[in-house]
């Protein structure tokens, strides 16, 4: 068997370089076709912003496909020199491009480790290629096997624990407070950039209404035009603070618009706990409000820490995931090599339990009158066991040999020695 | 063979279920949750056998804190297949082992050894209205439990909150307010029916010429106990008091009606209000 990982990837490719180098969704059938008509060979093609990578696979090799070769076809494909590409490339092969992808599936060599895209992208290529005809066995197993190594580091290991996206662990924390809102309101102070996306996410939650208050008038039409939303007058502030559930706070101001002052006095006409998403910079709302009870305030600091936090707890994970990854790539290795290896050995063991029935079918008769039973048995006990001996040797060197990864020519060889069949 | 299930079998079930459900919180594993919750439904399954052959009497505080624990092991294991992801057994698998070891305080009432709850044809006159006293203090000592639980469990998340924890991190809990709502259900229900209790408890105390006793540590347990649900439920209602303080007050009904159980018993087969 011939697996190989090669591609380019964040650690060491700029931007610029991948954008150039990835392939976009109408010219992946093309290239798979290519890599498939030109080296013969099963492909998977992992093309996303952080990484380009070209899975490739035979299960004879009758010449190794290495990153040379894959430059060039990226030269023909994009138009970069292979000179420039070459470098970047990097090339894993058979044991090691089994665990750089279960690495990749499980989001150990991504940007932010303990990401969740990732194992969705591995199988969107997977299923690409295959709708396109360029999986055989060797891919369909391997990618097959890395759907159950993303599943294990991700159920078994704390390392995708958390939100570091803004919105996303804004929203986290809104879920920790309220659990359902279809009776809640959200109100929406400003109309900054950034509290476009969380409150993209906060619309998924379904809420009651969504009153949208700004300065200008006229932007706040057009935030709540955007989020069918009802524009509620600056002036009203105070009022809308009292009987929101969910505020989401994005101005520009140079001053914190509620003081904890002010607040006392809207929360004094409040019955509700209140979730306050100042996701402004300069902060919107004192951060003396906060209580964890009545009045739950989230700020951009607190995000940024949040997400760090986060970050740092998946760091603890790495090891356990690693681990699982290295007894998955060896238990896959081993179902691989058994699936490969069986009909060799049962073949192996047939003829040699063949040719033990000859000798003794030739040797009998020329004793006969001259053993007794037990003698009988002896002779073709120990004919068994001089086979068993002789198998011994071969099917350890092969189970070796695939442990490295590359149990291939010793299986040819063996083939050819006992003009075995295919 | 179930003659054999003794107290300490589905305690010692309930007590794997909860260092399972600690150490979870350290090393989480789909497969460990599944087991503590295994675990719960063995114990679960015990204590049910238990009850079922040796029928300690519901008028014993012996019968009462172990059909009181029987029916927040329910709870539990409801609570740990319904919330699988949630920290839920740590907070109720306490109180559950709590309850059963406080009955090694009280012994066996081996001279009542007939039924848990007595044969309808057996309920007339005086010894039917003491049944229904001590059932409606049982059922209001269960919302007490529950309301007790979630209060904890919201004092935990509001901690949570005010620190600031990544969501996600450490143990998982239902959201504030889901718990407030867990806690207004349980005082809620429970009020009505520890007034109609004690309501029931006097009136009997009355038609047996028995006098007000208030050195009696059941009689000053109980109002004491009643006056605080009936402060809980003004604040709630009455003033709009709401979260950490209402919890904390709950908790501390939960500590009364502990006092109240272990000073008093429910007289269901005829003992004293």
């Amino acid at each position: 068997m011939m697996l190989v990982a090669i591609g380019c990837n964040f650690h060491k490719t700029p931007l610029d370089l991948r954008e150039r180098l990835a392939f976009s969704e109408t010219r992946l059938p093309a290239a798979l076709a290519e890599l498939s008509v030109r080296y013969g060979c099963e492909a998977v093609i992992l093309s996303t912003c952080n990484r380009v990578e070209l899975y490739l696979a035979r299960l004879i090799a009758p010449a190794p496909i290495d990153a040379d070769l894959v430059a060039e076809l990226m030269t023909e494909f994009h138009q970069v020199p292979a000179a420039e590409v070459r470098p970047h490339l990097y090339e894993q092969r058979d044991a090691g491009a089994v665990r750089h992808l279960f690495r990749v599936v499980g989001s150990l060599d991504s940007l932010i480790v303990g990401e969740g895209q990732i194992a969705g992208q591995v199988k969107t290529a997977y299923e690409t290629a295959q709708r396109h005809g360029t999986v055989g066995p060797i891919l369909h197993a391997l990618f097959q096997h890395a759907r159950l190594v993303a599943k294990r580091v991700r159920t078994e290991t704390g390392i995708a624990r958390g939100k570091v996206s803004v919105s996303s662990a804004a929203v986290d924390y809104v879920r920790q407070v309220f659990s359902h809102f279809d009776d809640k309101t959200v109100l929406v102070i400003g109309a900054g950039k950034m509290g476009e996306l969380t409150l993209r996410h906060l619309r998924q939650l379904k809420p009651r209404a969504i009153l949208v208050t700004n300065r200008s008038p006229a932007k706040a039409e057009a935030v709540a035009k955007g989020c069918g939303g009802t524009a509620v007058p600056w002036e009203q502030l105070d009022d809308v603070l009292a009987r929101t559930d969910i505020i989401l706070s994005t101005t520009g101001a140079p001053e914190p618009i509620v003081t904890r002052k002010r607040w006392k006095a809207v929360q004094a006409r409040r019955t509700g706990p209140a979730v306050i998403l100042d996701i402004a910079v300069p902060r919107d709302f004192d951060p003396a409000i906060h209580d964890g009870d009545r009045a739950c305030l989230i700020n951009m600091d607190d995000l940024n820490d949040i997400r760090d936090r986060i970050l740092q707890d998946r760091l603890k994970h790495v090891a356990p995931a690693e681990a699982i990854i290295e007894q998955e790539q060896k238990k896959f290795l081993k179902e691989w090599s058994r699936k490969q290896h069986g009909p060799v050995i049962a073949q192996l063991t047939q003829w040699i339990e063949a040719e033990r029935q000859t000798v003794l079918r030739q040797l009998m008769p020329r004793l006969n009158g001259q053993l007794t039973d037990e003698g009988r048995a002896a002779i073709e006990g120990a004919m068994r066991l001089f086979g068993n001996r002789i198998l011994h040797g071969p099917i350890s060197a092969l189970a070796d040999e695939n442990h490295e990864g590359a149990g291939h020519t010793l299986l040819e060889a063996l083939r050819k020695l006992f003009r075995l069949q295919e | 063979m179930l003659e054999g299930i003794s107290r300490f079998c589905f305690g010692a079930s309930y007590a794997v279920a909860l260092i399972l459900e600690l150490i979870q919180l350290i090393w989480p594993r789909p497969v460990q949750r599944l087991t503590a919750t295994g675990f719960g439904i063995a114990g679960l399954l015990a204590h049910t056998a238990y009850l079922a052959v040796q029928r300690p009497p519901l008028s014993s505080q012996f019968g009462t804190l172990l059909l009181l624990a029987w029916i927040l092991a329910i709870f539990y294991v409801y609570g740990s297949i319904h919330y699988r992801k949630m920290a839920w057994g740590i907070f109720v698998l306490p109180v559950v082992l709590g309850l059963v070891l406080l009955t090694y305080s009280f012994p066996p009432d081996e001279s009542s050894h007939t039924t848990i709850i007595p044969a309808l044809d057996s309920l007339r006159g005086e010894r039917f209205w003491s049944f229904i006293h001590g059932g409606l203090l049982f059922l209001a000592a269960v919302g007490v439990c529950i309301g007790f639980v979630s209060s904890v469990m919201y004092l935990v998340q509001a901690r949570r909150l005010r620190a600031k924890v990544p969501p996600g991190q450490g143990m998982r809990l239902l959201s504030l307010e889901r718990l407030e709502e867990m806690n207004r259900r349980a005082i809620n229900l429970a009020f009505p029916l520890l007034t109609g209790g004690v309501l029931v408890g006097i009136a009997l105390m009355f038609q047996r010429g028995e006098a007000w006793d208030w050195t009696d540590p059941r009689a000053i347990g109980g109002t004491i106990l009643w006056l605080v649900f009936a402060l809980l439920l003004y604040l709630r209602y009455g003033v709009h008091l709401r979260g950490r303080r209402l919890a904390q007050l709950t908790i501390v009904a939960f500590a009364l009606l502990v006092f109240a159980l272990a000073s008093s018993h429910t007289p269901v087969q005829g003992g004293s209000p």
